[in-house]
């Protein structure tokens, strides 16, 4: 299942009329801010009206009261304009709150959705990207929709409704001269239809870059000490130059595109008021108008072309906001090839001695890139039983158990647990039956008994001490002597604080401690010291009985003591009789890894 | 650094962000003076018009004239308008690619240590959303300020021309609103600074969550790891409508302050028609001109904002950049004979002594092992070695030199770290192995041979310029660490560190590689930090580390006679030493 993400210039896709398709798929988002959005938008009329009347007002005014020197009727009307201010600050506080709380809220739920789908794909997705590219996208591409949504979404209602109520107000003046200074704003329309697509997609681009740029840094940062100890440093220098300049210049490109309109705009305007101007002398000359309401006219157009002009802007914000949709829908749009299905397989009734816990039926498995890692695999697991897969490295061990833990699907064939599909247990039911110790221990900043204690739901509300007794009545107390602090320790996910060994310890003790059915350890001791491990084997052990254990080893003594040994090599899985047999393969056979 | 700046708010933190711009005087003038011309002309169209409709009142207008005037002036603006975008979008994109490479510049030329302490994810933010910020206030902040700060003098010497009595009482709003602008970026930067950090918070979490993907999708762990995210987001949203409070009250101040401008106008300018002191002719000019003096206001007001969050991002940024720069400072260029000492090493790990006491000296061309259990303190042995952390106390000694005396470089080219968990980049095969520029291609094929990966690569469609995943997904632990053997060996080093190098190798494979190493390098000095003391039975010298202490050290028989640790260790071991000795 293909799960990567576009991050190349080579996107041929049809991008459909990118506002009403996005609208439409950020509405599930706006829902609950429905009347929030009615509010804003009432408080946006009411604020935008208040602008369009007090030009109006104050012509009045001068018309009506300070020719006639009736200073009464100018303080009167004073008055009123500063209530109408004092209502409009009320409005102008009113939209900005709710608006941008609503883009606050919006960021929130957005945020919270992406992030929540990283969780319902499988590795194969996190195979496929990269790590700086999804923290671009989730941080930054969801910051450019708020900063549209908080602040340039109010101007432009507000400034598009300004426009249309002085446009209809210019075409009542007199509708040959507002119809003929509308005219710029018709070719405008079409410019912007013309060229929105383009800018949306030098947009698109310029974010690709900067997740790739994002990207480049979040892996050179994160492998630093390599970077150090092998004289790197030039090479990153070098390589970061790249691409950074890659996103200089991609920027550079979107930049000029969003900032085509503004240009435009203001000529348009500015042709506008020529129109009335030479138009409106013209009519005045042939005596359908008078001067002086020509000067009134010329002092309403820029009511109307001013608010189309801050649009100039608004609208390339818009573009960028829209191309930072695309990317994060992207990651929306994609589901997972892992679902839970209908038990399609008929449970046989096989007799208590044949039950197998887990089973592989002619399981083959390829990766997205295409090589077969594994071909036609079948073997059963019992219950009970001690299974070691060994074999030369790359020969698909980890794979196999990647499958039987249901982190992939196979490519062809079954797999089955406890005479069903694998597929068709619900997550929760399947990861508590089946515990899967990684090669490379995965913990998290917090102290050692946090980390025993992640997503272990009998653990859960565990207290320190509650957590020792535990670990007492499994015999594991021992191990936790292993840490400076105890249980205490902190544990930091990255850097050298604790050691690979004692990683391992707490990745063992955190699977042990929840009881699998079949527990899984994919070289689960290759970092820690013999002594230790025999120390854990007691503790295995001591396991239920019925616990199946499938050991990956390279150290032999570990899988001194397996039931059966399985020999692992190019893809395929071959019975080894017994412990000379396996070790003689191993010794002999070829491989192609 | 950063605290005695704040209490002196808008003033020292608007010259030290306006402190980056020194560099690029040049493209800054060319911008400034092209927004002064197109608003200049801008400023005279209403005098074009006025002019137009007083000649027409009286009968002298010449119409082609006031076409043409007008609409050079309308192209006048298109162009300089535009040319000043081009140069705008240029300045800010420049600004930001320089800032960022003098930025990767300064980490790139840091020890480990620092880069570990500046806190990576930190760094990732610097980079991206940081400088964003910063790139943001030169495209739109600086222009609109200067442009604004240009309309609202030449908008204010004009009503003074006209009118001075009444440009006065007008111009009073000017002042009312900059001191509203300044008390409101004093309020908004600290919160911006909170949100900057909060956005490395959610760096950790999602970084956390993609490198962990395999473990949380096994202990079904999607639910916790959603519930630390949702705690951040919260955070998140939180600050964003603490912010949100004090712009929503910023804003309204500006447009009614505005407005009063205009009743001022009415009431005022009204009252001086009326009494005769101000021509009507006078106060309608005096209107076109307040609205255009009221837009740029409210420019100021918007970009308060931006200020704001950029100012917060410089912050940031200028912490990484001016620190203490911590590389290391040697310029022996010496060739390494191998002769490898410690004198009375401590290190310390978070204040607990992870190495205590550690002294032993290790001769060119021998092979040594370190032993011990898990948590002993092992690798930080080798990081000493490789310079990536230094000793509390206590020498590091190459050939008699300290480590410390050494160029880096020369140091790095010598000395092959294999490390105990596989680091892969996102690059060829070739390129991951090829690390340094300082490899040719016999060396690699060389270290390809050792660390026999030559049949791995034939069997890939792209032999070594494959393209390695990120985190090296599609490699087995096994593959990976070959390759990171191959990588150091590329070098062809004096000196080879292996950290638990066969824990995920087969023993044949072991086998084969150790005996390749010994052939192909046999003037390497080696250490070897491992579990199995089958395989090193055979050293020049073993030591043996429990608890960041050395208990023992010398050859096996040695160990075998006189540490009881050593004897126990060797017959956990035993029962499994005949199946790897049987060949």
């Amino acid at each position: 299942m293909n799960y990567k993400l576009n991050t190349t210039q080579n996107e041929n896709k049809k991008q459909k009329a990118g506002a009403s398709t996005a609208l439409k798929k950020l509405y599930p988002f706006l829902q609950d801010e429905k009347w929030k959005l009615i509010f804003s938008t009432i408080a946006i009329i009411l604020s935008s009206l208040l602008s369009l009347f007090a030009p109006i007002i104050v012509a009045h005014v001068i018309d009506t009261y300070i020719l006639t020197k009736q200073f009464s009727g100018v303080i009167k009307f004073a008055y009123i304009l500063l209530a109408m201010f004092a209502v409009g600050a009320g409005t102008n506080y009113v939209q900005t709150r709710l608006m941008g709380a609503v883009g606050q809220r919006v960021l929130f739920k957005l945020r919270n959705a992406i992030f929540n789908k990283l969780q319902a794909l499988p590795v194969s997705f996190f195979n496929q990207n990269k790590s700086g590219d999804l923290i671009s996208r989730i941080n930054n591409d969801t910051d450019n929709l708020n900063q549209f949504f908080s602040q340039s979404l109010v101007q432009f209602i507000g400034n598009i409704f300004m426009m249309v109520g002085a446009g209809i107000f210019l075409l009542t003046l007199n509708i040959k001269l507002g119809a003929a200074t509308l005219v710029p704003a018709v070719f405008l329309l079409v410019f912007t239809q013309l060229i929105s697509p383009w800018v949306k997609s030098m947009n698109f681009v310029s974010l690709q870059a900067l997740g790739n740029m994002s990207a480049e840094v979040q892996e050179s940062i994160e492998n630093f000490k390599v970077i150090v100890a092998f004289n790197r440093r030039g090479y990153f220098r070098q390589k970061f130059y790249e691409v950074n300049n890659t996103n200089y210049l991609t920027s550079v490109k979107a930049g000029l595109a969003n900032n085509v309109f503004n240009p435009i705009y203001t000529f348009a305007a500015n042709i506008g008021q020529l129109i009335v101007l030479t138009y409106g002398i013209y009519l005045v000359s042939i005596g359908q108008f008078s001067i002086g309401l020509l000067i009134s006219f010329i002092s309403y157009v820029s009511s109307f072309y001013n608010p189309l002009r801050q649009l100039a802007n608004l609208w390339s914000n818009f573009q960028q906001a829209l191309a930072s949709w695309d990317r994060i829908s992207e990651i929306l749009a994609m589901s997972s090839n892992l679902k839970t299905i209908q038990d399609k397989t008929h449970a046989e009734q096989s007799e208590e001695k044949d039950k197998s816990l887990l089973e592989f039926k002619g399981v083959s498995f390829a990766y997205p890139d295409g090589q077969e890692v594994l071909h036609n695999i079948n073997f059963k697991l019992k219950k009970g039983k001690t299974y070691a897969f060994v074999g030369p490295t790359g020969g698909g061990k980890s794979t196999t158990a990647s499958l039987m833990a249901r982190l992939y699907d196979p490519t062809k064939g079954e797999v089955l647990l406890n005479d069903r599909d694998i597929r068709s247990y619900k997550d929760g039911t399947r990861t508590s039956k089946i515990g899967f110790i990684l090669q490379e221990p995965l913990l998290f900043n917090g102290s050692v008994a946090e980390n025993i204690r992640y997503s272990n739901d009998k653990l859960v509300d565990f207290s320190d001490e509650q957590l020792e007794e535990e670990l007492d009545s499994r015999g594991l107390k021992d191990l936790i002597a292993r840490f400076d602090n105890g249980l205490k320790t902190t544990v930091f996910a990255s850097g050298d604080g604790i050691s690979l060994g004692q990683k391992q310890l707490i990745a063992f003790i955190r699977a042990v401690l929840r009881n699998p059915e079949l527990l899984i350890l994919d070289e689960a001791t290759a970092n820690i010291d013999t002594v230790t491990e025999k120390l854990l084997d007691e503790v295995l052990d001591q396991l239920p009985k019925d616990t199946t254990r499938v050991i990956i080893a390279h150290r032999l003594n570990t899988i001194e003591n397996a039931d059966e040994i399985f020999f692992v090599n190019a893809g395929e899985i071959v019975r080894a009789g017994s412990m000379t047999e396996a070790v003689d393969m191993l010794l002999h056979n070829n491989r192609n890894s | 650094m950063a605290n005695t700046a704040t209490e002196s708010k808008g003033q020292n933190k608007k010259t030290s962000i306006f402190d980056l711009l020194k560099p690029y005087s040049k493209l800054l003038f060319a911008l400034i003076l092209l927004a002064l011309l197109s608003n200049g002309i801008n400023l005279f169209i209403p005098q074009i018009i006025a002019q137009g409709i007083n000649e027409f009142t009286f009968h002298t207008l010449v119409f082609k004239n006031l076409l043409i005037e007008f609409f050079a002036a309308a192209f006048g603006i298109l162009v300089f308008t535009y040319l000043q975008s081009i140069v705008q979008t240029y300045a800010s994109e420049r600004v930001g690619r320089d800032m960022r490479n003098q930025f990767a510049d300064k980490i790139s030329v840091e020890s480990y240590r620092f880069v570990q302490k500046a806190n990576p994810n930190k760094l990732l933010t610097n980079l991206t959303s940081d400088i964003d910020s910063v790139k943001v206030f030169v495209a739109q902040a600086v222009t609109s300020i200067i442009s604004s700060v240009f309309v609202i003098i030449g908008a204010s010497i004009l009503l003074l021309v006209i009118n001075w009595r009444l440009a006065l009482a007008v111009l009073v709003i000017v002042p009312i609103i900059g001191a509203a602008f300044y008390f409101i970026l004093g309020r908004m930067r600290p919160l911006f600074m909170k949100t900057r950090e909060n956005i490395d918070w959610l760096n950790k979490i999602i970084n956390e969550s993609i490198l962990g993907s395999a473990i949380i999708r096994v202990l079904n762990a999607q639910q916790p790891e959603y519930e630390k995210f949702l705690e951040a987001n919260t955070v998140t949203m939180d600050l964003g409508f603490s912010i949100l409070k004090v712009m929503a009250a910023f804003i309204p101040i500006i447009s009614f302050t505005s407005n009063m401008a205009v009743l001022i106008i009415l009431v005022l300018g009204g009252h001086f028609v009326i009494n005769g002191s101000m021509s009507l002719g006078s106060l309608a000019a005096f209107n076109s001109y307040i609205a255009i003096l009221i837009f740029p206001i409210m420019i100021i007001g918007f970009m308060s904002n931006v200020i704001a969050r950029a100012s917060a991002a410089y912050e940031r940024i200028r912490q990484i950049m001016d620190a203490p720069s911590d590389k290391e400072l040697g310029t022996s260029k010496k060739e390494l004979l191998g002769n490898i000492k410690l004198t009375s090493v401590n290190v310390l790990y978070d204040g607990r002594p992870a190495l205590k006491d550690i002294s032993f000296e290790i001769f060119p061309k021998t092979k040594t092992a370190i032993i011990g259990p898990t948590a002993a303190g092992k690798s930080q042995i080798l990081n000493l070695l490789t310079g990536l952390i230094k000793p509390d106390s206590g020498t590091v000694e190459y050939d008699d030199t300290d480590i410390s005396e050494y160029d880096s470089e020369t140091l790095h080219r010598q000395i092959g770290m294999v490390f105990q968990d596989s680091v892969m980049f996102n690059m060829s095969l070739r390129e991951n192995i090829a690390f340094s520029d300082s490899v040719s291609d016999d060396s690699l094929h060389k270290a390809i041979e050792t660390a026999e990966l030559g049949d791995f690569i034939k069997t890939l469609p792209n032999g070594l310029n494959t393209i390695v995943s990120e985190r090296g997904t599609s490699l087995s632990g096994g593959q990976k660490q070959r390759i990171m053997l191959a990588r150091a060996l590329a070098l062809d080093p004096k000196i080879l560190l292996l950290d638990d190098f066969t824990a995920r190798v087969d023993t044949q494979t072991e086998r084969k590689i150790l005996k390749n190493v010994q052939d192909n390098y046999p003037n390497l000095t080696l250490i070897s930090v491992t579990q199995k003391i089958a395989a090193v039975e055979h050293y020049d010298k073993i030591i043996l580390l429990m608890e960041g202490e050395i208990l023992a050290t010398g050859t096996h028989e040695q160990l075998m006679q006189n540490s009881p640790e050593y004897v126990q260790i060797y017959n956990s071991q035993r029962s499994t030493s005949q199946y790897e000795l049987q060949t």
